[in-house]
């Protein structure tokens, strides 16, 4: 991993354009009311897409200027040899990072989706902007530490916004598709460089297939059996490249990054796209290496597109479904998530999606014991906001039905931008056509014009999902004396959040490390066991293990419970109890024993 | 690094090394097994030998051995990546150490008889690639002064995960350089003295009467004081249970992920980027030659010694420790009833269509037996190699799950195998006795695969994916005994298994010998000697190299070989011609297998006419696919109708990703 250090040579710029406002930082005019909020540390515009280049400028930028908590690595490399840049945020000052839960958030392993990215930079920006000003918010980034990777497929990012956006969901390690031999040697081609892959439409009087749509000129229907239509559809723009007669039949990649992960991994024929094994492709065992030396992370967001939905695993049905008390921290944190994205419906990958084999957050939940989520960050409904819309969306006679709305909004929102008329082109086999697409920049990607709503509430609902990581206090004590040098000593633990310290798929598959409740001090412990109530005396459930002072918890600490825990010691003095969990931190406390 | 057999200087150099250091080599083959060293000078020495053959170092391990991979085959001629290959691969399995001298006497046939005539034919049209030491960590375990049976790499792993990694390995207490097992009389114990051989156990069946009265642990002690000995020892990973298909998630010994390892991924790596590998022969713990698969696809069950299953049950509980309440157990099973918010977690966006993606019910399954039509290749490659080796009763038998040979034909689709390497003489012999390889006959029709090496049979998910219950325990074996009883099951088949090495004149048993252990008190040390029952005695390795050699020959022989056999031209005047090509499979294999086609793993195999696109008026594409063609000379013809100019010449390509290539010129006339 390669961390970005403050370079004096390189940021003399930066500084420069942060030093002023960083100076302000101290005066806490945060704290007053004032009518007019104070300025931005960085005045960051949140409309535009940025590419790798950009998305990494931005980056040195913010860690530039808040060193103290930000750093900037690289998870590895892509493919192409585009880094996979990592922003951690952690305050040294409440312990280093592996002592703190991580939340781990992800985006854009599909190229096309990139949204997500732009999500991740405003969620570091804001928790910066916001440290000194919000309690709640420095409360979260002190107890938390966040790992925000912007695009773990960034060669994909860079074809999606530097081409015509065609075929861009895929990696770009390349593939033999055709089995000729030769990779990734015929892809499309964007022949009269308008930045598109557009449709080709033929004009033949009488003889075609298809006709204009009454909704909209640029709409094509095939018309009905027994009558002849003015036009004929020829495909997609492309030439055959490599001289096989074929046309576009091997472009890059072709492989989905998002199935070479290793939980319920299926090979190509049964999982399309899968490649050859797990983490074969350079980005995905990049995250699973991260993922491996990180294993105080506990909750895990993959932004995808779209749909508008707040996904969980598992995404194949075929192997059950989660133990009941990991569902019930998804089902509360899902639920929540409704509320907080309006629209966004909480669904598992499976049932309401499709079936997924090899999904990357199957892997975070399987194989390291993350409770974890993937919003599909775009949907059309945004539109309709009001009852009014939602109404007339549904009329065939308005501007705004169902396959015309597109247009509209299109023409009055962003000036038509996006849906071109069709264009006459000479075509090198076919002759005079007619060519016309859809702009790269919609479908699958929210105007710009709402793009601050989209990252704020997705970044709300993640920092929401972060702040219910697992996060272990050690409460009450009581001392009993028995007489005889033995004492009974009481400890109260709790887990206020409501995931688990591990979760029961993480215990059910040996990937996380036990709880460990140890003692040191001046006494002997002889014999250790859970109290099944502390306002009712009564026996309690005996642990049975070789070494008490080191009494291994497989199960974990269940979610927004407190259990407390009896030892008999014998002797008295200090006696210091730690419990130390991989995913919810390291307490201690000392008891006085006499 | 890479070392070309045509670098003589560093050969003559590292020939004088061997000379010095090798024990004496009968007839220019190794008669010892051979440390990394040894075997790494001597497969120099083969490679170096010849320009035949070359050597190179495709990984490093954890403890620094190179993972060497071989090549050999004529250069001369056409590339060899475009020739049919064969892909050899040895000691999967860290303690089966036959397997690396199998492959390397491998190498050393096709090197010294590179003048016969079918050799040459096999060098000359293919290409062999060997990896004859894919786990070199756990290989030098047999080295050590003190021997178990380790299968496993050097990568450290918390097997019992219980924060401390490998912190109770097992200790050699009597002092015999082995490990074995202990026997403690305790009435507590499942097992008792097995009366159809005194020096075994066996588990008592209280239903026929039986009581138990001994534990069984491994040799060693408690080092860490959890109350369980040895379960935790050094390494690792075991490359036969790393792969992916019916991948064994969550046991510590298949790694955290299929292909997680330098070894594993060095040979996935180079398997992937060679796609002209069109068989797989691997030497490892799993046979399929000697019996090839059943009438349903299957394999025969696994055939194992149980003490160490015994031994292996002993530790069963440890994943228990420390489970306390809810929280823990099993997932709700199924997804029938969500019972609204709240109750089953997401809600129904679309709901479940029957034979959609959210139908559970719904989606191709992987395949987990071989194809009904392919089963004819596997039983006539069976017989070739029964034929050629004379093995046709092998001594211990390991279901494959995770193992490399099973991706091989499953995902990569070409006919894959597996063999020990070495057999016993016949089951027949031996009193009546069943052959070990034979149906248990307390499992009436179980399925291969669907029974664990306990003789338990266990839920196997399609393509024996992921379980969703509990973690499966510390190994494949313990698995046998999940549920904590503290009992492994076992096949009963320990007698079989003894008789049958003691016919072969193999000392594979040590008997019991009291020993005071500082926990347990009195025990018995004894049991099956480390690497007796995978390893043959090492004076039979030369002439099993020279019988494996040869059948790699066969094999050879038998792939799918594609060439243009004819063409022909017809002339319709005014520069129209009708050009026609015929294909020809001169091999015996099909060009794809069924399952190569349905799990899309094998190319196409296609002509392809050098003219421009427009200049074809009528027939078959400018580039067109061959269907599969069966093979003993199966034919497929191709024709276009073209425009052209008289007298010229144009080239036809054959191209086949598993068989071959091809090209013809024809005059247009």
């Amino acid at each position: 991993m390669r961390i970005f250090r403050l370079l004096a040579a390189t940021s003399l710029a930066a500084l420069a354009l942060a030093a002023y406002p960083v100076a302000q930082l101290g005066t806490v005019q945060a704290q007053q009311n004032q009518g007019s909020d104070p300025p931005h540390t960085l005045e960051i515009a949140w409309d535009r897409w940025l590419d790798h280049a950009d998305m990494g400028e931005r980056m040195r930028l913010m860690a530039r200027t808040w060193p103290k908590f930000l750093t900037l690595s690289s998870m590895g490399d892509s493919y192409e040899g585009r880094e996979l840049w990592l922003m951690t945020i952690n305050n040294p000052d409440t312990g280093p990072e592996l002592s703190k839960a991580g939340m781990f958030i992800e985006a854009n392993v599909h190229g096309n989706e990139i949204q997500g990215g732009e999500i991740c930079l405003y969620t570091i920006w804001y928790l910066m902007e916001n440290y000194e000003r919000n309690p709640e918010i420095k409360r979260l980034v002190d107890e938390r530490v966040f790992y925000i990777a912007p695009t773990v497929n960034p060669d994909g990012r860079d074809y999606f916004l530097h081409g015509a956006g065609s075929g861009a969901r895929t990696g770009h390690m390349p593939v033999d598709q055709d089995g000729d031999g030769a990779f990734d040697e015929d892809g499309p081609d964007d022949l009269n460089g308008n930045g598109m892959i557009e449709q080709i439409r033929k004009y033949v009087p009488g003889e075609g297939t298809h006709r204009i749509s009454r909704l909209d000129p640029r709409l094509m229907e095939a018309v009905p059996p027994g009558e002849k239509g003015d036009w004929i559809l020829l495909g997609s723009e492309g030439v055959d490249n490599d001289g096989d007669g074929r046309v576009n039949e091997d472009g890059p990649g072709s492989y989905d990054g998002n199935r070479n992960y290793g939980a319920d991994w299926q090979p190509n024929y049964i999982q399309g796209g899968a490649m050859d094994y797990p983490f074969q492709l350079p980005e995905s065992r990049a995250t699973q290496d991260f993922l491996a030396a990180h294993p105080n992370i506990a909750g895990n967001q993959s932004y995808h597109n779209s749909g508008g939905m707040i996904l969980r695993p598992p995404g194949s049905a075929w192997y059950g479904d989660f133990p009941a008390s990991d569902i019930r921290a998804y089902d509360e944190i899902g639920e929540n998530g409704e509320r907080i994205l309006p629209w966004y419906n909480y669904i598992i990958i499976w049932q309401g999606l499709y079936t997924v084999h090899g999904g990357s957050i199957d892997w975070t939940s399987d194989g390291h014991g993350i409770i974890a989520f993937s919003n599909e960050l775009w949907t059309g409904n945004k539109y309709f906001q009001s009852p009014l819309l939602a109404e007339q969306q549904q009329d065939d006679r308005t501007p705004i039905s169902q396959g015309r709305s597109r247009y509209f909004f299109d023409e009055f929102l962003e000036f038509g931008e996006n849906y071109p008329q069709w264009t006459p082109f000479d075509h090198p086999e076919y002759g005079e056509v007619e060519m016309s697409g859809t702009g790269k920049l919609t479908g699958r990607i929210n105007p710009r014009f709402m793009s601050m709503e989209a990252f704020h509430r997705n970044m709300a609902f993640t920092l929401y999902h972060a702040d219910e990581m697992p996060l272990m206090t050690l409460g009450d004590t009581k001392v009993e004396s028995l007489g005889g040098g033995m004492y009974k000593v009481w400890v109260d633990i709790t887990n206020p959040k409501v995931i688990p310290s591990i979760t029961a798929r993480g215990m059910n598959h040996g990937v996380v490390r036990p709880d460990l409740l140890t003692v040191s001090g001046d006494v002997e412990v002889v014999s250790a066991g859970w109290v099944p109530n502390k306002h009712r005396p009564g026996k309690t459930q005996l642990i049975d293990q070789k070494e008490l002072d080191r009494i291994m918890i497989r199960s974990g600490h269940p979610g927004k419970t407190t259990k407390t825990i009896e030892y008999l010691v014998r002797g008295s003095g200090n006696m210091e109890v730690t419990y130390s969990s991989v995913k919810g931190g390291t307490v201690s406390t000392t008891v006085r024993v006499r | 690094m890479r070392i070309c057999g045509s670098s003589w200087m560093a050969g003559l150099s590292i020939l004088l090394a061997t000379v010095l250091v090798m024990p004496e080599p009968t007839q220019g083959q190794t008669a010892s097994y051979l440390d990394f060293d040894g075997f790494t000078r001597e497969l120099r020495s083969i490679v170096n030998s010849s320009n035949l053959a070359s050597m190179e170092s495709l990984g490093t391990t954890l403890e620094g051995r190179e993972v060497w991979m071989v090549t050999v085959g004529n250069t001369s001629g056409s590339p060899l990546a475009d020739r049919p290959g064969v892909l050899v691969v040895g000691n999967l399995e860290g303690d089966h150490l036959v397997g690396s001298h199998m492959a390397m006497e491998a190498v050393r046939y096709l090197v010294d008889h590179a003048q016969d005539e079918t050799v040459q034919a096999a060098l000359t049209g293919h290409v062999f690639y060997f990896f004859p030491r894919l786990n070199p960590d756990g290989a030098e375990a047999m080295f050590a002064p003190v021997k178990s049976d380790r299968k496993t790499n050097a990568r450290p792993y918390d097997d019992d995960n219980d924060g401390r990694t490998d912190e109770d390995g097992p200790e050699d207490l009597n002092g015999d350089g082995f490990v074995t097992v202990m026997r403690v009389a305790d009435p507590f114990g499942a097992y008792m003295v097995d009366p159809a051989n005194e020096r075994l156990l066996k588990r008592a069946d209280p239903t026929k009467g039986e009581t138990g009265g001994y534990k069984v642990y491994w040799e060693g002690t408690d080092d860490d004081g959890d109350g369980f000995i040895n379960e935790d020892g050094p390494g690792g990973v075991d490359m036969n249970r790393n792969f992916q298909h019916a991948y064994p998630y969550w046991q510590a010994d298949a790694g955290l992920h299929m292909v997680s390892e330098v070894e594993t991924r060095a040979l996935m790596d180079f398997t992937v980027s060679h796609r002209n590998i069109s068989a797989i022969l691997t030497f490892g713990e799993t046979d399929n030659l000697v019996t090839p698969p059943d009438s349903r696809g299957g394999l025969a069950g696994p055939n194992l010694p149980d003490l160490p299953i015994f031994a292996d049950a002993s530790n069963a509980d440890v994943s228990t420790v420390g489970v306390f309440g809810a929280g823990g157990g099993g997932g709700r099973g199924g997804f029938g009833g969500r019972g609204g918010r709240g109750g089953g977690g997401g809600i129904y966006l679309r709901g479940a269509q029957l034979g959609s993606d959210n139908d559970p019910s719904s989606g191709t399954r992987p395949s987990t037996t071989v194809a009904t039509q392919d089963l004819v290749y596997f039983t006539a490659i069976s017989d070739a190699y029964k034929r050629i080796t004379g093995i046709d009763n092998v001594p211990v038998h390991r279901t494959p799950e995770g193992a490399f040979f099973q991706y091989g034909y499953f995902q990569y689709g070409v006919p894959s195998f597996s063999t020990l390497g070495w057999g016993l003489p016949a089951a027949s012999d031996a009193e009546g006795q069943q052959g070990p390889l034979a149906d248990s006959p307390e499992e009436p029709g179980a399925r291969p695969g669907a029974v664990d090496p306990g003789g338990v049979r266990v839920r196997t998910p399609p393509g024996g994916g992921m379980p969703a219950g509990g973690r499966a325990g510390l190994s494949n074996q313990v698995a046998g005994a999940r549920g904590g009883s503290g009992a492994g099951g076992g096949s009963g088949s320990d007698a079989q298994i003894l008789q049958g090495l003691e016919a072969a004149g193999i000392n594979a048993f040590t008997d019991w010998t009291v020993f005071q252990h500082p926990e347990l008190g009195e025990v018995e040390i004894g049991g099956f000697i480390p690497y007796a029952t995978t390893n043959p005695p090492a004076e039979q390795l030369p002439e099993l190299g020279e019988k494996h050699g040869e059948f790699l020959v066969e094999l050879a022989g038998m792939l799918p070989r594609v060439r243009i056999a004819d063409t022909e031209v017809t002339s319709h005047g005014g520069g129209i011609f009708t050009v026609s090509v015929e294909v020809e499979n001169t091999g015996f294999l099909p060009t794809a297998l069924n399952h190569g086609t349905r799990s899309r793993s094998v190319g196409p195999t296609f002509v392809q006419i050098q003219v421009d696109d427009d200049a074809i008026l009528s027939g078959a594409d400018k580039t067109a696919s061959i269907g599969v063609l069966a093979g003993s000379g199966t034919r497929e013809k191709v024709t276009w109708v073209i425009q052209g100019r008289e007298g010229a010449q144009l080239e036809i390509k054959l191209h086949s990703q598993k068989s071959g290539r091809d090209t013809a010129t024809v005059t247009l006339r």
